[in-house]
């Protein structure tokens, strides 16, 4: 095989994996935030509910959940799900795996902002929401951002679990050429890529982390 | 409080509405007017990624002219083969057409007729000295899991027996690894993907003379589609007659190694 072909060939499982990691932080962001409100509420039943399901989604591993999520559908309900389910899958798991854990980073971040404060913006007549917006979220985001990007991280290598409901991210492919070729090459191609991904993505972490590097 | 709850019905609500009811079974496929093949693309000569990066293989030849002779569009769609079963049985495959051995899974699927014969061998390195089944003795030996090798060394207790140690791996290719960097003495493997395996790399590897079993491939179908099996049965026959089936073989093997109408 030629190398233009394997490379070819990587970058299109490349793309997938970009994908998945893509949409996996597009939802899983956002909806970590909605969980770490529900893991603080004062509602009893919606914060023990929250506390259940981050319990579940760090106490299982990721490959059971993609193909609970996958395969769940029709084993559990009997619904045919369309073709294009498979891909869906992967970012549903993915995104309910990640909320969890962004969940308790943001929960940390949150809680780790003094009291004093919610106290001081009240006296100044600032609503909870604005207290929240302007004064809390701003100290948590850079706070948080060295956890983060330490998930964010070990989300692109994550991306490759999706092998178990086969769909064709870069390992896949890797995997596939290794053994039609049966040599190395592919794995340490597969290497490379990952490598300059994560490289890429802290690179742009720290430069967002100098961004905010404000009050200091 | 509540406009959280509602925010994570409404999201609920979003990923149920994503589930939705597949095309009719006219044609005992599972998406009206395509055939939808499982294979696992990690399976060389029958089914694997060609030097230009294209699914190829002997089975995926088969499967695109019955297609053709069905007048149905063939889609190939690559499984992880620990899951051929969920895959099988949530119909996101209409079959498995993969060198998949009918022996031990009579009773599990819903077959054509064997097509090919294939031998179950052990694999072991030239320069090993290890040539017949008695030199295995001691030795370690590596098997992939879940396959028909692993179910034939299951009815061989006494055989086992005298291995070392007996490992299980995740895929072949990394058994044959193993193998070549000398962690294991021999991998127990389709005859058919080790003699594949042994041209394409060249020397190195041998394949003792004598056989862990004998076998057949089939193409295997949900248990109970007879409608669709019928009609693949019925063109595997008719491109038998016709030479066709002969005429891929030799493309593939050199000779026509088919059992079909025979």
């Amino acid at each position: 095989m030629d190398l233009s072909v394997l490379i070819t060939k990587l970058s299109e499982g490349m793309l997938v994996s970009v994908e998945i990691f893509s949409l996996t932080l597009l939802f899983s962001l956002p909806l970590g935030l909605l969980v770490a409100f529900g893991r603080m509420a004062r509602n009893v039943v919606l914060r023990n509910a929250i506390k259940v399901y981050i319990s579940i989604m760090r106490g299982t591993p990721l490959v059971l959940q993609l193909m609970v999520v996958y395969y769940g559908p029709y084993f559990i309900f009997n619904i045919n799900m369309p073709r294009s389910y498979r891909f869906v899958a992967v970012i549903i798991g993915f995104a309910l795996n990640y909320a969890a854990y962004f969940a308790e980073i943001y929960r940390g971040g949150i809680e780790s902002i003094p009291a004093g404060q919610h106290e001081a913006a009240k006296l100044l007549g600032y609503s909870r929401s604005q207290t929240f917006i302007r004064i809390i979220l701003p100290q948590v985001i850079k706070r948080i951002l060295p956890s983060v990007t330490n998930e964010i991280i070990t989300l692109i290598k994550d991306t490759s679990l999706a092998y178990v409901i086969s769909v064709p991210e870069m390992f896949k492919e890797a995997k596939a050429i290794a053994s039609a070729q049966s040599n190395m090459v592919p794995y340490v191609g597969a290497g490379i890529f990952y490598y300059v991904f994560n490289y890429l993505v802290a690179f742009i972490m720290e430069w967002i982390e100098k961004r905010f590097s404000y009050f200091r | 409080m509540k406009r959280i709850t509602a925010i994570i019905l409404v999201l609920l609500l979003m990923l149920s509405a994503a589930a939705c009811s597949k095309g009719s079974k006219v044609t005992g496929t599972v998406v009206e007017g395509t055939l939808t093949v499982g294979f696992d693309q990690e399976f060389p000569p029958m089914g694997f990624v060609d030097d230009n990066g294209e699914f190829a293989g002997f089975d995926l030849d088969l499967a695109a002219e019955v297609a053709k002779r069905l007048d149905l569009k063939l889609e190939l769609q690559p499984i992880a083969w620990d899951s051929k079963d969920f895959e099988l049985e949530s119909k996101n495959i209409d079959c498995i057409w993969n060198g998949f051995t009918i022996n031990e899974r009579e009773d599990s699927y819903t077959w054509t007729d064997p097509y090919m014969a294939n031998t179950q061998v052990f694999v072991v390195r030239a320069d090993s000295g290890i040539s017949s089944l008695a030199d295995l003795a001691g030795k370690t030996v590596m098997v992939q899991s879940d396959s028909s090798a692993e179910k034939a060394l299951g009815k061989r207790t006494d055989l086992v027996e005298s291995f070392g140690e007996l490992l299980t791996a995740a895929d072949y290719n990394s058994a044959l690894m193993d193998l070549e960097s000398g962690a294991v003495d021999a991998v127990a493997m389709d005859n058919i993907v080790a003699s594949y395996h042994i041209e394409k790399k060249g020397a190195g590897f041998a394949i003792l003379n004598e056989e862990l079993a004998a076998e057949d491939y089939g193409v295997g179908f949900l248990l109970g589609n007879e409608a669709l099996r019928d009609k693949v049965q019925a063109a595997l026959e008719e491109m038998a007659k016709d030479g066709t089936l002969a005429k891929i073989s030799n493309e593939w093997f050199g000779k026509d190694i088919t059992t079909i109408g025979k």
